[in-house]
C-alpha cells in the first residue's frame, strides 16, 4: 500500500531539496556566474552534495521497509484526466536515486581535474547540474508523464554533453545522432503512454502497477508494454537502436562515465524496473524483451572484441551489460536486474574514469598506442581498471560476480535453456574482451615500445587528488557492494519474495566463474603471454573482423534506409510538391497578372483617335440615356 | 413643297456620323480636319433646317457663325498640321514622337 505524504514530511522535504538544488545551480551558472569558472564548479558540486545528502538520508530513513510514499500536487486537470506532479518514494526509486547522486558527485569531483583549463569549464558544470536535476527527478517521478518529461530532459543534457566540444565536427554529429536515435524510441514511448492512458485511464506509477492495469484488455497491455519498451530500447541503446552509444563517446570521458554508462542509459532499465509489475502482466511482451536483451548483449559483445578504441570497448560493454540487465528483468527477476544495474553503475563508472585518466595522460584512445607509450606506469589507475574489468567479467569476489550470478540464476529458471546458454556465452565474451584490453595495455610488445619519455614530460602528469579520490571510492564500492546483496534484496522486495526464483542449480556459479576464467585465459593466450601475437581469434578471420568492426552493418542498414526513405521518398515528394504546386502556382499567378495587364493596357494606347472614339461613344450613350 | 424637318434632321445626323467616322478612323490629320468640318456643317445644316421650320432667322445667323468659325478653325488647323509635319515628318495622328533627348539640367 502507498501512503500519501505532505510537504512537512522530512522525506518529502529531503526529496524536494535533493531535486531542486542542481536546478538552482544550473540556473545560477547560466544566468550569473558563468564567467567565474571556479565559482560555477563550486556551485554545481555544492548542489550535488545536497542531492547526495538528501538521497542518503532518504535511503537510510526508508531502509527498513517503509511503505512507498506519494507526495503529489495536481499539475494539469482536464475533465476526467488528472496529471499529477510529485514524488514517489519507493525502494527501487530511492536506490536508483542514491546511485545517481553518488556517481554524479564523484564524476563532478573527478571533472575538477579532468576538465581543468577547458574554456567551457563553467558550461560543462552547468550542463552537469542540468543533468543531475533531470536524472534525480526522473528517479522519483510519481507519474509516467512526469517521468517522460525528465526522460526527455536527460536526453537533452546528453545531447548537450556529447556535443560539448562542438567545434569538433564528429562530436556535433554524434550528439545529433544520439538525439535523433533516442527520439525515435521516445516516439514509441509516448504512443505507449497514450495507449496506457486510454486503457487504464491513469499514468500514475502505483496505479499502473496495481489496480488500474488489472482491468485493462490483455492485448492493450501487450501493445502499450511493447511501445513503452521502444523508449527503453532507445535510451538504453538496445538492438536495433544501439549504434548511437559508441558514437556518444565523442563527449568528455567523465560524461561518458556518468551519462553513457552508469546512469542515463540505465534509465531505460530503471523504467523497466519501475513498471516491472505492469510489464509482467504480458508474457508476450516479456518474451520480446528477453529476446531483444539477449540479441543486444551478444551483438555488442562481439563488436567490443575487435575495437581498438578503449572508450568504444567500454561503450559496447555498456550496451551488453544493459542487455544483460534487461534479460534478468525479463526473465522475471526484479532483484537481479536492479542489482546488476547498481553494481554495473559502480564498476563501469570506474572503468570510464580510469580510461579518462589514461587518455588524459597518453593523449590517445587507441589501446595499442597506450600500451606502447607505457600506460601501465599509471599504477593506481591501472590497478583500479583491472579491478573494474574483473568485476565486469564477473570474477568473485567483486560486485559484478554477485549480480551476474543472480541474473544467470533467473535465466536458469526459464523453461528454454537457450537463454541460459546465451547468458553464459555473454559471460565468456565479456571476460574475453575486457581482459583483451587490460592485457594489451599491461603487456605491450617490448620490440614496439617507445623509449621512455623524459621524466618531467612523461611522468609529470599526476593523477590529481580529486581524480584519484573518485577512483578509490568507486573501487571500494566495486569491492564491497557485492556483499550487500542480501540486505539489498530485502530492501527491494520488501523481505517477502525470494531473491532467487527458479530452481537452485549448484553448478551454476561454477559454470559462470569457469566461463569467465576461460575468457580471461583466452585473452591471456592471445594477448597477454610474452609470445602472443596480439591478434584475437575474431580478427584472424577477415570477414568476421569486418562484420564486428562495422557493427554488424547496422549503421549501413540505417544509412540505406535513410537514403531510400528520406532521400528518395520524402525528398522526391517534396521536390514534386515544390515543382508542381508551389512553383506552378506562382507561375500561373504571374502569367495571369501579365495577361490581365496586357488586356488592360490596350485601353491606354496613347492614340488620339482612340480617346476620341471613346469620347464619342460616351456622348452617344449619354444622349441615348437622356433623350432616348 | 416643304421638306419635312425630320428629313433634314436625319440627313444632318447621317452627315454628322460620316464626319465622326472620318475623324476617328482616318490616318491622316488633314482628313481628320476634314471630318471635323463635315461635322460642323452637319450642325449648320440642322440649324438651317430649323430656321426654315420655324420661319426664324436665328438659325441662319448661327449657320453663318459656324461657317466663320469653321474657316478660322481650318486655317489654324492646317497651320498646325503643317507645323506637325515639319516637326515629325508625318501627318499620322497616332504618330508617337521619338523620345526627345534629355535636356541637361541646369
Amino acid at each position: 500500500m502507498t501512503t500519501t505524504a505532505t510537504l512537512s514530511d522530512p522525506n518529502v522535504a529531503a526529496a524536494l531539496a535533493a531535486c531542486a538544488a542542481p536546478l538552482l545551480a544550473f540556473a545560477a551558472i547560466f544566468l550569473g556566474v558563468r564567467r567565474f569558472a571556479r565559482l560555477s564548479a563550486g556551485l554545481s558540486i555544492g548542489a550535488v552534495t545536497v542531492s547526495l545528502a538528501g538521497a542518503v538520508f532518504l535511503l537510510a530513513a526508508n531502509w527498513h521497509g517503509r511503505a512507498p510514499q506519494v507526495f503529489s500536487v495536481n499539475w494539469l486537470v482536464s475533465d476526467t484526466v488528472r496529471i499529477p506532479f510529485g514524488f514517489l518514494l519507493d525502494p527501487v526509486g530511492l536506490l536508483m536515486m542514491t546511485v545517481v547522486a553518488v556517481i554524479c558527485f564523484l564524476v563532478q569531483v573527478y571533472s575538477l581535474g579532468y576538465m581543468a583549463g577547458d574554456p567551457g569549464f563553467s558550461r560543462y558544470y552547468g550542463f552537469m547540474s542540468l543533468f543531475a536535476w533531470a536524472m534525480l527527478s526522473l528517479t522519483l517521478s510519481s507519474s509516467l508523464f512526469q517521468l517522460y518529461v525528465f526522460w526527455e530532459l536527460v536526453g537533452l543534457s546528453s545531447y548537450l554533453l556529447i556535443g560539448f566540444w562542438y567545434e569538433k565536427f564528429s562530436a556535433s554529429q554524434a550528439g545529433k545522432k544520439a538525439f535523433v536515435m533516442t527520439r525515435a524510441g521516445d516516439v514509441a514511448f509516448m504512443l505507449g503512454l497514450f495507449v496506457l492512458l486510454v486503457g487504464a485511464g491513469t499514468l500514475d506509477v502505483t496505479a499502473v502497477n496495481g489496480p488500474a492495469a488489472a482491468k485493462m484488455n490483455p492485448s492493450l497491455i501487450t501493445l502499450s508494454a511493447l511501445l513503452i519498451f521502444g523508449g527503453i530500447v532507445g535510451k538504453s541503446a538496445q538492438f536495433p537502436l544501439l549504434t548511437w552509444l559508441p558514437d556518444a563517446m565523442e563527449g568528455p570521458t567523465p560524461v561518458s562515465a556518468l551519462l553513457h554508462s552508469a546512469t542515463m542509459v540505465a534509465a531505460g532499465v530503471f523504467l523497466f524496473a519501475r513498471l516491472f509489475p505492469f510489464f509482467s502482466r504480458s508474457p508476450t511482451a516479456m518474451a520480446v524483451f528477453l529476446a531483444i536483451g539477449t540479441v543486444s548483449m551478444l551483438l555488442s559483445s562481439t563488436m567490443a572484441m575487435v575495437s581498438r578504441d578503449i572508450k568504444q570497448v567500454w561503450a559496447y560493454s555498456t550496451i551488453s551489460q544493459l542487455g544483460f540487465m534487461i534479460m534478468g528483468l525479463a526473465a522475471g527477476s526484479f532483484f537481479a536486474g536492479v542489482f546488476h544495474l547498481t553494481t554495473h553503475a559502480g564498476f563501469k563508472a570506474l572503468l570510464f574514469l580510469c580510461s579518462g585518466v589514461v587518455i588524459h595522460a597518453m593523449g590517445t584512445n587507441d589501446m595499442f598506442e597506450i600500451g606502447r607509450r607505457n600506460g601501465r606506469r599509471l599504477k593506481l589507475t591501472v590497478v583500479c581498471m583491472t579491478l573494474a574489468a574483473a568485476a565486469l567479467s564477473g570474477l568473485p569476489p567483486l560486485s559484478g560476480y554477485f549480480s551476474k550470478e543472480s541474473i544467470l540464476a533467473s535465466l536458469a529458471g526459464l523453461d528454454n535453456p537457450v537463454w541460459l546458454a546465451a547468458g553464459l556465452l555473454g559471460v565468456f565474451l565479456t571476460a574475453y574482451y575486457a581482459f583483451r584490453l587490460i592485457f594489451i595495455i599491461l603487456f605491450p610488445r617490448p620490440e614496439k615500445m617507445e623509449p621512455e619519455p623524459d621524466a618531467d614530460t612523461g611522468s609529470g602528469y599526476a593523477t590529481g587528488a580529486p581524480m584519484a579520490s573518485a577512483l578509490l571510492v568507486l573501487a571500494a564500492a566495486t569491492l564491497a557492494v557485492g556483499f550487500a546483496a542480501e540486505p539489498l534484496a530485502r530492501f527491494l522486495t520488501g523481505g517477502a519474495a525470494a531473491a532467487h526464483p527458479g530452481p537452485h542449480l549448484p553448478w551454476l556459479p561454477f559454470a559462470g566463474i569457469g566461463l569467465a576464467a576461460a575468457g580471461v585465459l583466452l585473452a591471456w593466450i592471445e594477448f597477454g603471454r610474452p609470445a602472443a601475437e596480439q591478434k584475437g581469434f575474431a580478427e584472424k578471420i577477415p570477414a568476421l573482423a569486418a562484420l564486428f568492426a562495422n557493427r554488424w552493418y547496422i549503421d549501413a542498414v540505417y544509412q540505406r534506409l535513410l537514403s531510400r526513405l528520406v532521400d528518395r521518398g520524402m525528398a522526391w515528394l517534396c521536390a514534386k510538391t515544390d515543382q508542381r504546386v508551389i512553383d506552378a502556382g506562382l507561375d500561373a499567378m504571374g502569367d495571369n497578372v501579365i495577361r490581365t495587364g496586357r488586356l488592360l493596357s490596350t485601353l491606354q494606347s496613347g492614340a488620339v483617335q482612340h480617346r476620341l472614339m471613346v469620347l464619342f461613344a460616351v456622348m452617344i450613350l449619354l444622349g441615348l440615356y437622356i433623350f432616348g | 413643297m416643304m421638306v419635312p424637318y425630320s428629313h433634314v434632321l436625319a440627313l444632318a445626323g447621317i452627315v454628322f456620323l460620316l464626319g465622326m467616322l472620318c475623324t476617328v478612323t482616318r490616318r491622316n490629320l488633314i482628313m481628320v480636319l476634314l471630318g471635323l468640318e463635315i461635322m460642323l456643317n452637319a450642325g449648320a445644316l440642322a440649324l438651317v433646317g430649323a430656321s426654315l421650320r420655324w420661319m426664324s432667322m436665328d438659325g441662319q445667323a448661327m449657320a453663318l457663325f459656324i461657317v466663320v468659325v469653321a474657316a478660322a478653325e481650318v486655317s489654324v488647323g492646317l497651320a498646325l498640321i503643317v507645323c506637325v509635319y515639319r516637326r515629325t515628318g508625318s501627318v499620322d495622328p497616332n504618330f508617337t514622337e521619338p523620345a526627345a533627348p534629355e535636356k541637361p539640367s541646369v
